[in-house]
């Protein structure tokens, strides 16, 4: 880990020196729109941060500017303070894997070789190793397929190995989804609606699976509409709206904030604020 | 692992014959099997009858019980339809368990009726009078009209998925050896008609014999064991392509036919990498083909070359293949900014580009280089020490000619090739390929570098594509511009395409097809071309995946169907099951 | 300058012909997203109907009477030829991954060609084209500029094609439920449009000018040729992408420009890369610099995601 020459991120009440992943005035403007418009944030290691907004509020918008799907018109973003360049796989290669809000998983491959794909950016062989199979190819498949095994079985999917993954429940798919990305070996996941379209079972279960990967090292970022989930998992949460951070704090401070509620159709029953799926946004992320 | 490269999908459907079955009278009735028996004992009797009054018709039929090889055809189609019979309902019944022996029937029956209604057509056809077919013949269709009727109303027994059949592994090797030596037997055989329709009407044979066992499910088990025993299948199909020179006799007329198919198998299964493996389409890969035959020739031996560097031959097959390859990297970057059907334009351009520019470079258009379109002629015969490719060897007492000793440089290349392939499959590069085909972006999120794996798709398959060039620039004796046209690097897309995305396997059986049936059936050379054309709409539309598909490939061209998803998920359960 | 000018000249003549190939592209693009590769053999099918229409019904004549009615035929054999081609080949394709049409296409290519090349009687070899009055004869000199009566016919068939294809789009209610389907295939059809006509009727429309396209061919050259099709096909094809595949204006705009560009090639690339050797490798060259560095087009006016 290298330590950052920036200056200590201006909000958040526990700021350790080294943040895993630092946003500085990320800024994106599609001609005259500005989707996303100075926005800070920052995640320390071992933290489970929420992103939450409603309809519209730029959240994917900010989160393909983290994930290098969009290079930001202004600002930076950097991991273990280094800036990321915007290109989605040298974000991962640099540390940072995500999921995908509608699943996006390689349908007709097993559920193994879904997660070994995963290990792509970790290994290394190349074509004349792989034509010669020398003891290095066999060692580095070998220990991929380890891998991807282990991986399977903390997400709960031991037993479903060499399934399809088009042929797998709902559930175990999006498990399956974090399997994969878990499998680049990030310092930090971003996790794109997780319990979207989930039942409150399997909601349950997915919150105690990213406390588990937590506990393991990784930072975790959640976006998500579900805010009681979003509530009892994070340690602390951003509202974004029209594009700008509108309150950062605890779950407690968010929730209560008044200015949240007035956001998410001033007032009520904002809990049950399950958006319409957010069309717009999944059109966005297609570019 | 990743991906088993036979199709093992039984034919649950069966939607053509469902609405013939309900309509059949007398269906179930117990009259149905022993009428089925009788028609196969017509058929086999018949058989060793005389057919034919001339004894010139389809080779001689004339003879009484000494049938030729189409009368054997049909005794073989008889025995089936014996063994058939008795697992139906007899001492072989264990087999009737795992087998829908019914369906089976019924495409015996189909296929013996139709092959005798045109062994009889064309045997009064050719003699001018149908008088002429003797009482043999009438019986043996009588036997195939019987077996045919009984078939159709024996009802078919429910029976165990085949795929989950047992067998120990003495008899899964047999079974092999057995298939492949039938294979090279049946080859050589039909290679040895002279007459294109004993050709049609054994490939009808053939053709209907492996519906019948594809419809019995033996196809099925054999996928899992050609799984299980993969080295000894590959050896055994290395073995039988070795054996072939020998079993003709000297004749180079075959053995041109068979080196021209290899030359064509090995250019598309250096396709199949781009399109099967990395799911590129490539319109122009004929150019990579022609640019190591450019090589080959401009470094020969030859009076017209243009250079006048001679180095020894593997080194020219090392610059061949690295000038094809450096043109793949040129021909693949467009990858990074294109892709789809743009990029299948894109590279029918360069296509044309190379050839244009091949047959421009003769010193007026350009610096002197090919010879514009007169292209290289006089090539030399390869020369390895004191053997001369020219000329014909002596090998246990068995003539090999020149077109033999290419064959055997092929055989090495085009191993070398399915060699490649197959290691590139089944590693890192080949799950980054599957990867990118499935969803590129997610691909690109997950770590996987999509234009380096494009880009070395396309410099990798023109590398081997280079290799087999600076070959058949000697095999051929010359190197023209117009050898290089689009309707080459269609018919290679189509050697991919009808054998299969993907599979070794279909490539070489598309390969066989596109390039060995216009050579025998004479009769439709000048419709070959727009048979073609038809295939390839016809194969699109009911059989995307291609003949022998590769499980994953099938799936992405049925990319809502729940029920074939599920059942491929069993046989690759299964075949993970018998490998470990 | 003379010259120049009648590169010009040359160019917007063969420019007029691309234009009216390519706009049978962007058409059907525009509405099921599909690149019809097929389409240059419609054009080829259009010139075989103009000659067959002749040599049945008017052999020997060369009054301008004619023209009409080797129009009529042309557009009636190439309506028909697209009409049945998407019918029983792309229509079963609809939604199976993009390899399937392209594979398709070229199939359907080569079948045309071979279907023309084997049943019409002597097309193995090139066939003359009928000399018509007014529209073929003695070049026409303006100005020092040598200007072919085909290539008049060429310029006119298109400015008269598209204007009645500017009315059928956006004054008919045909041509308005055209542009619905394009713009949103899924509500145009809860709004009642039979989707499925409006994508014959795309395909009709641009093999209709295909068809004429044929015809002008036929008169520029005096002979046409089963291949013809494949070389104007492509061409056309890079001229509806220069212009914005699914974009009709910038068809025109796109084929135009493709013509002019590739007459000044012929005539100003200097030295032994120059001429007509080379002409066709300078048309491949563009079509891939479009392709790769503009594949939006010029006027860009449809975003293309060919993921």
């Amino acid at each position: 880990m290298t330590v950052t020459d920036t200056p200590a991120p201006p909000t958040g009440p526990s700021t350790p020196d080294n943040p895993v992943l630092q946003a500085r005035g990320v800024t994106m403007r599609f001609g005259g729109l500005t989707a996303v418009k100075d926005v800070d944030m920052h995640v320390n290691p071992g933290e489970i941060v929420g992103l939450i907004g409603p309809n519209g509020a730029g959240k994917t918008t900010f989160f393909n500017c983290l994930t290098g799907l969009y290079k930001p018109t202004e600002g930076e973003v950097r991991l273990q303070g280094e800036v990321l360049p915007p290109k989605p796989r040298a974000v991962v290669v640099a540390g940072m894997a995500r999921t995908f809000q509608n699943i996006r998983l390689f349908a007709n491959m097993t559920a193994l070789e879904n997660v070994m794909v995963g290990r792509y950016c970790r290994t290394s062989s190349m074509a004349l190793t792989s034509i010669l199979r020398g003891p290095k190819f066999r060692r580095e498949e070998e220990a991929t397929r380890a891998r991807a095994q282990e991986l399977l079985e903390f997400v709960g999917l031991g037993n479903s190995t060499e399934s399809l993954a088009r042929n797998m429940p709902y559930g175990d798919q999006r498990r399956l989804e974090i399997a994969r990305a878990l499998a680049t070996d990030p310092k930090l996941i971003l996790l794109d609606e997780p319990t979207a379209g989930m039942n409150p079972q399997e909601t349950k279960q997915a919150s105690d699976l990213i406390f588990r990967i937590r506990d393991s090292g990784l930072a975790v970022v959640v976006i998500e509409h579900d805010m009681r989930f979003i509530f009892n998992l994070c340690d602390r949460v951003l509202c974004l709206v029209r594009g700008e951070v509108l309150v950062e704090g605890t779950p407690h401070e968010v929730q209560s904030d008044p200015r949240v509620i007035e956001a998410y159709i001033g007032g009520g029953d904002d809990e049950d604020e399950e958006a319409p799926a957010s069309t717009t946004e999944s059109t966005e992320e297609q570019q | 692992m990743s991906t088993s490269t036979t199709d093992l999908t039984p034919d649950h459907d069966d939607h053509e014959a469902v609405p013939l079955l309900e309509r059949m009278p007398g269906r179930g009735s117990a009259a149905a099997w022993p009428l089925a028996l009788v028609g196969a004992a017509l058929l086999i009797a018949g058989s060793f009858l005389s057919w034919s009054f001339p004894d010139d018709v389809l080779g001689d039929l004339s003879v009484n019980f000494y049938p030729n090889g189409l009368q054997l055809c049909v005794v073989a189609l008889g025995i089936a339809a014996v063994i058939f019979l008795l697992a139906y309902r007899g001492p072989l019944s264990r087999l009737g368990d795992w087998l829908d022996a019914a369906s089976a029937l019924r495409w015996i029956g189909l296929g013996a009726v139709i092959y005798m209604a045109a062994t009889i057509i064309a045997i009064g056809w050719q003699t001018g009078a149908i008088l002429n077919v003797n009482p043999g013949g009438w019986i043996t269709l009588i036997g195939a009209l019987l077996l045919l009727a009984g078939s159709l109303m024996l009802v078919s027994r429910n029976t165990r998925d085949p795929l989950f059949a047992k067998t120990s592994s003495w008899f899964e090797i047999i079974t092999i050896i057995v298939l492949l030596a039938l294979v090279l037997f049946g080859a050589a055989y039909a290679l040895g008609l002279e007459d294109a329709v004993s050709f049609a009407l054994f490939l009808l044979f053939a053709g209907m014999l492996s519906m019948a066992l594809t419809k019995a499910g033996v196809f099925t088990w054999l996928g899992v064991v050609s799984q299980k025993n993969r080295q000894v299948l590959m050896f055994g199909a290395f073995a039988v392509a070795f054996l072939f020179p020998f079993t003709q006799g000297g004749s180079d007329e075959n053995m041109s036919i068979a080196t021209q198919v290899l030359i064509f198998a090995a250019t598309a299964l250096g396709l199949n990498i781009v399109v099967g493996l990395a799911g590129l389409l490539d319109l122009g890969y004929i150019a990579f083909l022609g640019a190591g035959a450019y090589v080959g020739a401009i470094l020969s031996n030859s009076a017209f070359a243009t250079i006048g560097w001679k180095p020894p031959f593997i080194v020219v097959v090392l610059i061949g293949a690295l000038v094809s390859a450096i043109l793949g990297l040129i021909i693949g970057s467009p990858t990074l900014r294109v892709s789809g059907d743009y990029l299948a334009i894109v590279t029918l351009a360069f296509g044309e580009i190379f050839r244009f520019t091949m047959g421009n470079l003769d010193g007026n258009n350009g610096p002197d280089l090919t010879n514009g379109p007169n292209g290289i002629p006089a090539i030399p015969d390869l020369k390895f020490g004191s053997f001369d490719f020219g000329q014909p060897h002596e090998v246990f007492g068995i003539t090999l000619g020149r077109f033999a000793n290419y064959y055997f440089l092929l055989l090495v290349i085009a191993a070398f090739i399915i060699f490649v392939f197959i290691r590139l499959n089944n590693s890192r590069i080949g799950r980054g390929w599957v990867a990118i085909r499935e969803d590129e972006k997610a691909a690109e999120a997950m770590g996987v570098n999509v234009f380096g794996l494009k880009l070395f798709a396309f410099a990798g398959g023109a590398f081997l594509a280079g290799m087999a060039g600076t070959v058949k620039a000697h095999h051929d004796v010359s190197v023209t511009p117009d050898q290089y046209i689009f309707l080459e690097s269609a018919f290679l897309l189509a050697a991919v395409v009808l054998g299969g995305m993907g599979t070794v396997a279909g490539v070489l059986v598309g390969a066989t097809i596109l390039k060995l049936l216009p050579e025998k059936l004479r009769f439709i050379a000048d419709y070959r071309l727009m048979i073609f054309g038809l295939v390839l709409v016809l194969m699109m539309r009911f059989r995307p995946e291609g003949l022998i598909a590769s499980q994953r490939r099938k799936l992405e061209f049925h990319h809502d169907d729940e029920d074939l998803a599920q059942r491929i998920e069993e046989v690759h359960l299964e075949e993970a099951e018998a490998k470990a | 300058m003379t010259e120049f000018l009648q590169q010009i000249v040359n160019g917007l003549t063969l420019g007029s012909l691309y234009a009216l190939i390519a706009v049978g592209y962007t058409v059907v693009y525009g509405i099921v997203q599909l690149i019809n590769f097929a389409h240059g053999e419609v054009f080829m099918i259009g010139a075989f109907g103009a000659l067959a229409t002749w040599t049945v019904l008017f052999k020997g004549q060369t009054g301008l009477w004619v023209l009409p009615i080797m129009v009529l035929g042309a557009v009636l054999v190439s309506v028909l030829t697209a009409v049945v081609m998407e019918r029983i080949a792309y229509r079963p394709l609809r939604g199976a991954p993009r390899l399937a049409p392209l594979i398709t296409a070229i199939g359907i290519s080569v079948f045309l060609q071979e279907a023309v090349r084997l049943f019409y009687p002597g097309a193995k070899s090139k066939l003359t084209f009928p000399e018509i009055e007014v529209v073929t004869g003695s070049a026409l000199s303006i100005g020092g500029l040598q200007i072919q009566r085909a290539a008049i016919f060429t310029v006119g068939a298109l400015v008269v094609s598209a204007v009645l294809l500017w009315f059928f789009v956006n004054r008919t209610r045909l041509g308005q439920g055209m542009q619905a389907v394009s713009q949103d295939p899924d509500t145009a059809q809860l709004m009642g449009i039979n989707v499925n006509r409006i994508i014959v009727i795309a395909f009709a429309v641009g093999a209709a000018l295909a068809a004429i396209a044929g015809v002008a061919q036929g008169l520029l050259n005096s002979n046409i040729d089963f291949r013809m099709g494949f070389l104007a096909g492509l061409k056309a094809f890079t001229a509806a992408v220069l212009g914005g595949i699914g974009n009709i204006q910038g068809a025109v705009v796109g084929g135009l420009t493709l013509g002019i560009a590739e007459s000044m090639a012929t005539q100003f690339i200097p030295g032994q890369f120059g001429g007509s050797a080379w002409k066709d490798v300078w048309a491949f060259v563009l079509l891939i610099l479009v392709l790769v560095f503009r594949p939006q087009g010029l006027l860009g006016a449809r975003v293309v995601d060919r993921a």
